[in-house]
């Protein structure tokens, strides 16, 4: 079984991309092999950065779980991140990046007793905190309120006005055409629909979206009857 | 930042996070006072047969317990995922290795310590300038014994059965270890004259060396999806 097939895709600096898909389409584990935890077993990824370079330093990743410290308190989680990704200046750059998530005042809470909007807001905080030429957003809104995906999404919005590269893979068809300026949908391991925003008419997109992902079905099932 | 202020930094932040949910600590010195109490109760403390079983005595209660602290110090990895942010960061897997090695390696040694007192009074040994070379094997037993462990704890950590597997795997593996440090003790408090301490002490050094060193040559691999 193949989580990831035939996929060619190309992301350029300042694309906030949206990968959509059914479960079980591949879209997590093509985030996981950009981000590096997964090697392909054929084909390359290839990134390069403004200065040339590329590496684990250069990615910001975001999942369901937060990669946060429970035990420790929100600025210490940063700090500690900070100082793994070699950032100048820690303690300040984290303070900056809690006043930017509006965690300012629960910086010194444990983070076990932070709600899930504030953990993901300080999960963004910590993928944002070296500064990264690109971030990886793997269903973000997970198990947020309609308070907290308001606010995420204000977040992102500021992130795609600074022109940050963004892969995000979320169900919410809704956030994420807002945000995007392309979409990708993928369907057991292939892209089986690429556009740019600006090409889609947000009204038409959840039929497209089904269009696209049962249309792989269909033609399946053509194929096999053809056979028999 | 230079790699033994990363490693130095990883293991903080362990230390840190067990001193504040000190369940492992409690749960790890409650095992090992649990062991001492129940040979206590079936041996005659006084007796000169018992007196020759405490080195086992108290190699059963040092290492038992010392699994518990394994195993928990890759579960709390997995519960946010945590693991995964160590693997994503530029850090050396080679240097998340002897942080998580050092960090395992300070916990031992604090309980160990503890089990050691305790040990000692039980057993009417007494704190004299002889205990000082039990310190030191335990010191040096608890550097392979963490090495070790921290591999595998970290192989097995994904699994469900990983508190069963973990002894399964590991004790086989650390026997020159236990054998060393049950038969340094024994020269220690046991023999009149501790001839062969120096050697016991030679193999602890040499398996702690071969054990840090291969952990750090694997363990890239160990943490790879």
């Amino acid at each position: 079984m193949r989580a990831v097939l035939n996929l060619d895709l190309e992301v350029c600096t300042g694309d906030f991309l949206a990968i959509f898909g059914p479960n079980g389409a591949g879209k997590t584990t093509l985030l996981k092999m950009v981000a590096g935890l997964t090697q392909p077993t054929s084909g390359d990824i290839q990134f390069t950065s403004q200065d040339g370079h590329s590496g684990r330093e250069r990615v910001g990743y975001v999942s369901h779980q937060s990669f946060l410290y429970n035990e420790l308190t929100g600025i210490e989680n940063l700090i500690f991140y900070g100082r793994l990704y070699g950032v100048g200046e820690v303690r300040e750059r984290a303070d900056a990046m809690l006043v930017k998530m509006g965690l300012r005042d629960a910086r010194h809470r444990k983070v076990g007793e932070y709600s899930r909007g504030m953990k993901q807001r300080l999960t963004l905080a910590r993928a944002l905190l070296h500064e990264p030429d690109l971030l990886l957003l793997d269903e973000p809104y997970t198990g947020l309120d309609q308070h907290g995906s308001r606010l995420f999404t204000e977040v992102l919005q500021g992130l795609k006005e600074e022109g940050r590269t963004v892969l995000l893979i979320t169900h919410n068809l809704g956030a994420g055409l807002e945000l995007c300026s392309r979409v990708v949908i993928q369907n057991k391991g292939e892209l089986v629909f690429q556009a740019s925003r600006r090409q889609l008419d947000a009204s038409e997109f959840e039929r497209l979206y089904f269009q696209a992902v049962e249309g792989k079905k269909n033609l399946e099932s053509r194929i096999q009857n053809s056979e028999v | 930042m230079n790699q033994v202020a990363l490693t130095w930094i990883l293991a903080e932040k362990d230390l840190k996070v067990a001193y504040r949910s000190p369940q492992a600590f409690l749960t790890t010195g409650f095992f090992a006072l649990l062991i001492l109490v129940i040979f206590n109760f079936a041996f005659d403390p006084g007796s000169q047969a018992t007196r020759e079983a405490t080195p086992g005595i108290l190699w059963v209660a040092l290492l038992f317990p010392g699994i518990i602290q394994l195993n928990h110090s890759f579960q709390a990895e997995m519960e946010e995922g945590t693991l995964y942010g160590l693997i994503l960061s530029p850090t050396d897997r080679g240097v998340l290795f002897f942080g998580k090695v050092l960090a395992n390696w300070v916990f031992l040694v604090v309980v160990d310590l503890f089990v050691l007192v305790v040990f000692v009074i039980f057993y009417n040994f007494s704190f004299s300038v002889q205990m000082l070379w039990v310190v030191l094997i335990i010191v040096l037993a608890s550097v392979g014994f963490a090495a070790v462990g921290t591999v595998f704890a970290a192989m097995l950590s994904s699994i469900r059965t990983r508190e069963v597997l973990l002894p399964i795997l590991l004790f086989p593996i650390i026997i020159p270890i236990i054998l060393a440090a049950v038969n340094g003790t024994q020269e220690v408090l046991i023999l009149e004259e501790a001839q062969f301490l120096h050697r016991w002490l030679q193999l602890l050094i040499a398996f702690d060396v071969i054990f840090l060193a291969s952990g750090f040559l694997l363990f890239d691999y160990v943490v790879a999806e």
